[in-house]
């Protein structure tokens, strides 16, 4: 398998970003370079190894309520706010 | 030009439920609504810079709980992803969710033919008895509150983290009365297992359609459409309605389907295209790195089977085969647990079990009590059902003795005493009324005599004004036809 | 003797015997952030007037009472910028308290400052800083390491007698091999992730840059532990680390693994390293030859899982309710491109590319669950290596410090330069770094010593010893 060349442009605005063309040329050059390096992963034999951790038991909550932050608070860093909610603009659908 | 009846419509339900816990799903603010805005959030559910979940316990318990209630595959070891997407009621930007290794996967919903909309349930369709297979159920965290003004909208996060769980159904559905009583079947086993209040007009019990159509007898699928902002199970229904027959007359012209999602406008009685899905979303799941798998196999699972009710189609047949109710009547006392745990202690010591269901469901019921506080003791209607078979008081007294009862709470039989109400069994004292009636009514007699037997309809009205609507009608029945014959 | 020359240890001591006060351990290293912190710029924020408050009420009961440290600027605490040397966070001020934060508290120290990184901890050489860059204090002209950059170089820099880092790939043991100070990766689990702005979630560990081993221990004693707000912390009960210090090396099984001694690699810390395998066999341990197959791929699978896991993390800063905010968005998404836009760095950009990337539908088999089983071969590496010894020595940087400017262009170049640090995040192993030398040139020379999971008491064992045998951690930058 050889490095795919991706579309920059694409990934970028999945990832809600917007390059310009010179970051756009710049990138595209340097990921596909990285890409390549990561193509000595597909030659490993990795048939029967486990995907994921092998599972243990985490401590789970307890749905006992904790203290919120107070409203101030949790506004305190809102960059715009209005009868305590968050505003933003316009969500089009 | 074909019928519609040559088509049939494939559908398939995603069903999201809030459910019963105190905290949020991986935090511990307190999962209320209604509340002032931004008054539950910390820094885990407003994704604060270097914030952390960790998983509700109780949220997975009602999961497991609602997987064994339905039958489902259990998961020993469940795992969390993240799903991604960029939307501001979503404050991480992404949604922790389950993909590849849900709590639960299976499963069935017996549907309730009585929990059809109510002018079908006679219908084959409502008889079926059909169930319908689910494909999963997951645990997942609820997205903020937007409010929509002018040209800004407004983030409430309160509801930002709340635990969800979704059930998603197989294809199984065929039509409109079928969605319903799966939300509605779906709904009681819900309600027995206290996971949810499961109210969709309340929005605690949300529901995303997905409706296709096909030629009846064609395996492959139609082009799926699916339905949001319905707000009812009623909504369901009339949205499938109108999506189905917009379907088949567009196909009967010859028109394509489109893959689109589409928004039912419950004022219009219409579906509007929302967007089409050309570009499938790429959500780029992966497990999160957060959150370790959860074993459920150490506790959890038999922690929740420890909660199993009774559930909604084996109470139905305890009550008929133990009480003699209808079908219909065991449905209705299904769907209200705390009526029907009434209703068992007013017909534990009955002699006519059925007669106390008439009562408390007929008469009772349209009084819109409340069974868990009423002064109405359940055991008066055992009482009033007894009264009535053993002949105190006939069928019409009974009626007072109820209104009664509703007006000024007592035991039946005091009030029977209180109004003097007893019935008449006495033999001679209705021979005399009778003789009487016999005697004031010749040619009622006559006319019975003469073959016109329903002549005798009048001889009894004179008996039961003689006595007040004190005698008992079937043993002046039997006195009158004796007198007459003799 | 300023006492900003001084470790925490022999501080503590003088502390209690009252011979001096917390104000004027805070006094000294002022006078010394003063003449150094232009030149150097480790900071990014200093508490000039609350350190010199809490000094007055300090409680020198506490384990670390009086003690002033440093936070790397990815650690929230209440009512303090962290800004993670992004523009992305400007203005942004935490309501709450890291665990590690809410730890040093109740152990009785003082927040000193905040340190200078490589925006959101994605670099080597902390020349990816919106803030600035750090230099070195050993040769201004060369960059400190990173990502913790200003975190080593305030401490080797005598202008913080102890800093918190954050390792994801090495940023803690890199930057302090190139800076000539102590840096402590605890294995994954060991300490909370709690209120340390992410990076990658499951390589990311929080830890101590000190001058010495013993001051390290100290503090991972106060940080570690099971925090009921981090799910993947470790439930075993609290330790103490380092109690007894006897220095012996005695009966120690030292691997040396081959992978990590290549041909090529720069000369000075080669010879470096194998004098430092020659002490400890010289004082009774025993050196062992084992292999860690699948090292090569390390950077690889590092650079898939590690921006995967990023591409998420980072999704949170959008501009709706904390941070920079784009003005004149038409609508939220065009709010979203333009604050992300305007508000990431280069090198975060196109981190977050390449893990949305090998995410994506048709990629992520190839990419992303493919590193995933790689990992766990890596992990079954070191499991396997430690059947045959109690710690691996290797190398923490293949090279001293390099000139400021000589890499950013060469974002692979810098992606492999962490090839020593990186398989330890990848396997959750903890691991040290320390000074075990100095090139011709007067730059530091970083020892690596990796321990089994949840092996820290040896590894601060052996870099203890080690560390007290030889002069290096008494050495002076120039000033
Ligand atoms: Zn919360």
């Amino acid at each position: 398998m050889s490095a795919p060349q991706i579309n920059i442009s694409d990934v970028a605005s999945l990832a809600r970003l917007t390059l310009t063309p010179d970051e756009t040329a710049k990138f595209s050059a340097q990921l596909s370079q990285i890409l390549g390096h990561m193509e000595t992963l597909s030659q490993i034999a990795t048939g029967a190894v486990p995907e994921v951790t092998p599972p243990a038991q985490p401590a789970l909550r307890q749905d006992i309520p904790t203290p919120s932050l107070s409203i101030e608070a949790a506004l305190s860093n809102a960059p715009a706010q209005a009868n305590d909610l968050i505003l933003v603009p316009r969500i089009l659908e | 030009m074909s019928t519609p009846a040559k088509w049939e419509a494939v559908i398939g339900l995603e069903v999201h439920v809030q459910l019963l816990t105190q905290t949020k799903m991986f935090c511990g603010c307190t999962n209320h609504y209604g509340d002032a805005p931004t008054s539950h959030v910390c820094p885990v559910c407003l994704g604060l810079p270097g914030s952390l979940p960790v998983p509700n316990e109780e949220a997975i318990r009602l999961t497991l709980l609602t997987g064994l209630m339905l039958g489902c595959n259990l998961a020993p070891v469940a795992r969390f992803d993240r799903k991604n997407y960029f939307y501001p009621d979503m404050p991480k930007n992404y949604q922790i969710s389950q993909y590849d290794d849900p709590l639960c996967a299976g499963g069935l919903v017996p549907l309730d033919p009585f929990l059809f909309p109510k002018e079908i349930q006679d219908t084959a369709e409502a008889k079926a008895g059909r169930s319908i297979r689910l494909t999963r159920i997951h645990l997942e965290e609820d997205v903020a509150k937007s409010f929509h003004f002018e040209d800004r909208s407004g983030i409430d996060f309160n509801r930002a983290g709340t635990p969800l769980m979704e059930i998603v159904s197989e294809a199984d559905l065929r039509t409109p009365g079928e969605a319903f009583s799966f939300l509605g079947s779906l709904r009681q086993v819900l309600l027995a297992g206290h996971v949810s209040h499961a109210d969709m007009e309340k929005g605690q019990m949300r529901c995303d359609v997905n409706v296709s159509i096909r030629p009846i007898g064609q395996k492959e699928f139609g082009t799926k459409v699916e339905l949001k902002n319905l707000n009812s199970t009623s909504g369901v229904r009339r949205a499938l309605t109108y999506e189905i027959a917009r379907q088949i007359a567009a196909c009967e012209k010859g028109e394509a389907i489109a893959h689109e999602t589409r928004r039912w406008d419950d004022q219009a009685g219409a579906t509007f295209t929302m967007r089409t899905k050309e570009k499938a979303h790429d959500y780029r799941y992966f497990p999160d790195p957060d959150l370790l798998p959860v074993r459920t196999d150490q506790g959890l699972l038999e922690a929740a089977r420890t909660r199993l009710p009774e559930l909604p189609t084996v109470l139905q047949s305890r009550l008929i085969q133990a009480f003699g109710v209808t079908a219909y009547q065991a449905s209705v006392l299904g769907a209200d647990r705390v009526l029907c745990a009434y209703f068992e202690k007013a017909a534990a010591q009955a002699k006519s079990k059925a007669t106390v269901a008439n009562w408390i469901l007929n008469d009772f019921l349209s009084t819109q009590p409340d069974p868990a506080t009423t002064p109405i003791l359940p055991e008066f209607f055992g009482e009033l059902a007894d009264l009535v078979a053993d002949g105190t008081i006939n069928s019409a007294q009974a009626k007072k003795v109820f209104a009664e009862l509703m007006a000024n709470p007592a035991s039946p039989r005091e009030i029977v005493k209180r109004l003097g109400l007893a019935q008449i069994s006495d033999v001679s004292a209705l021979g005399t009324y009778c003789d009487e009636a016999i005697a004031a009514n010749p040619r009622s007699v006559e006319d019975y005599r003469a073959g016109k037997t329903n002549a005798i309809n009048a001889l009894k009205g004179f008996v039961m004004k003689k006595s007040q609507g004190k005698a008992n009608p079937l043993q002046v029945d039997e006195i009158l036809k004796a007198k007459l014959s003799a | 003797m300023s006492l900003a020359y001084e470790t925490i240890a022999t501080l503590r001591r003088r502390l209690l015997s009252k011979e001096i006060h917390p104000r004027d351990i805070l006094k000294d290293l002022f006078t010394q952030i003063d003449a150094r912190e232009k030149t150097l710029h480790a900071y990014t924020y200093l508490h000039r007037e609350s350190a010199l408050a809490a000094a007055e009420k300090a409680d020198l009961s506490l384990p670390l009472g009086g003690i002033p440290i440093a936070l790397k600027d990815n650690l929230n605490a209440l009512g303090d910028p962290c800004t993670c040397a992004s523009k992305i966070l400007e203005g942004y001020k935490a309501p709450y308290d890291a665990t590690a934060v809410s730890l040093l508290r109740q152990a009785g120290s003082i927040l000193l400052g905040r340190t200078n990184m490589d925006e959101f901890a994605m670099g080597s050489s902390t020349e990816n800083s919106a803030l600035g860059l750090t230099r070195n204090p050993w040769d201004p002209t060369r960059i400190p390491g990173g990502s913790s950059g200003g975190s080593a170089a305030a401490v080797a820099g005598r202008i913080a007698l102890a800093a918190l880092g954050s390792d994801t790939g090495g940023s803690i043991r890199q930057p302090a091999a190139l800076c000539g100070c102590v840096g402590l990766k605890p294995t994954y689990g060991r300490v909370s992730r709690y209120g340390l702005v992410a990076f990658a979630s499951s390589l990311d560990q929080i830890g101590p840059l000190t001058r010495t081993v013993e001051d390290s221990a100290l503090l991972l004693s106060v940080l570690a532990g099971h925090d009921p707000r981090d799910n993947t912390t470790d439930l075993r009960p609290p330790e103490k680390f380092l109690t007894q210090k006897n220095g012996s090396v005695q009966g120690l099984r030292v691997g040396l693994p081959k992978e990590y001694f290549l041909p090529g690699m720069d000369s000075e810390t080669e010879s470096a390293i194998r004098s430092a395998a020659d002490w400890f066999k010289k004082n009774g341990a025993t050196l062992v030859d084992v292999s860690l197959p699948h090292t090569p791929t390390a950077i690889a699978v590092y650079y898939i899982l590690a921006t995967a896991e990023a591409s998420a993390n980072l999704a949170r800063f959008d501009g709706v309710r904390y941070g920079r905010r784009a003005t004149d968005a038409r609508d939220v998404l065009d709010l979203y491109h333009r604050t992300r836009s305007e508000g990431f760095g280069a090198e975060v950009k196109r981190r977050i590319i390449l893990g949305t990337f090998v995410l994506s539908q048709g990629y992520a088999d190839a990419y992303y669950r493919q590193a995933q089983k790689v990992r766990a071969l890596l992990r079954q590496d070191f499991e396997k290596a430690f059947t045959q010894c109690d710690l691996l020595l290797t190398p923490t940087s293949p090279e001293p410090a390099f000139p400021l400017g000589e890499r950013t262009q060469d974002p692979l170049k810098m992606y492999l330069a962490d090839v020593f640090t990186i398989s330890t995040n990848l396997a959750g192993n903890g691991a040290i770094s320390l000074p075990c030398g100095f090139t011709k040139s007067n730059l530091p020379i970083g020892l690596q010593l990796i321990g089994p999971r949840f092996g820290e008491e040896t590894i601060l064992r052996g870099a203890h010893a080690f560390e007290q045998a030889h002069d290096f951690f008494q050495r002076l930058p120039p000033s």
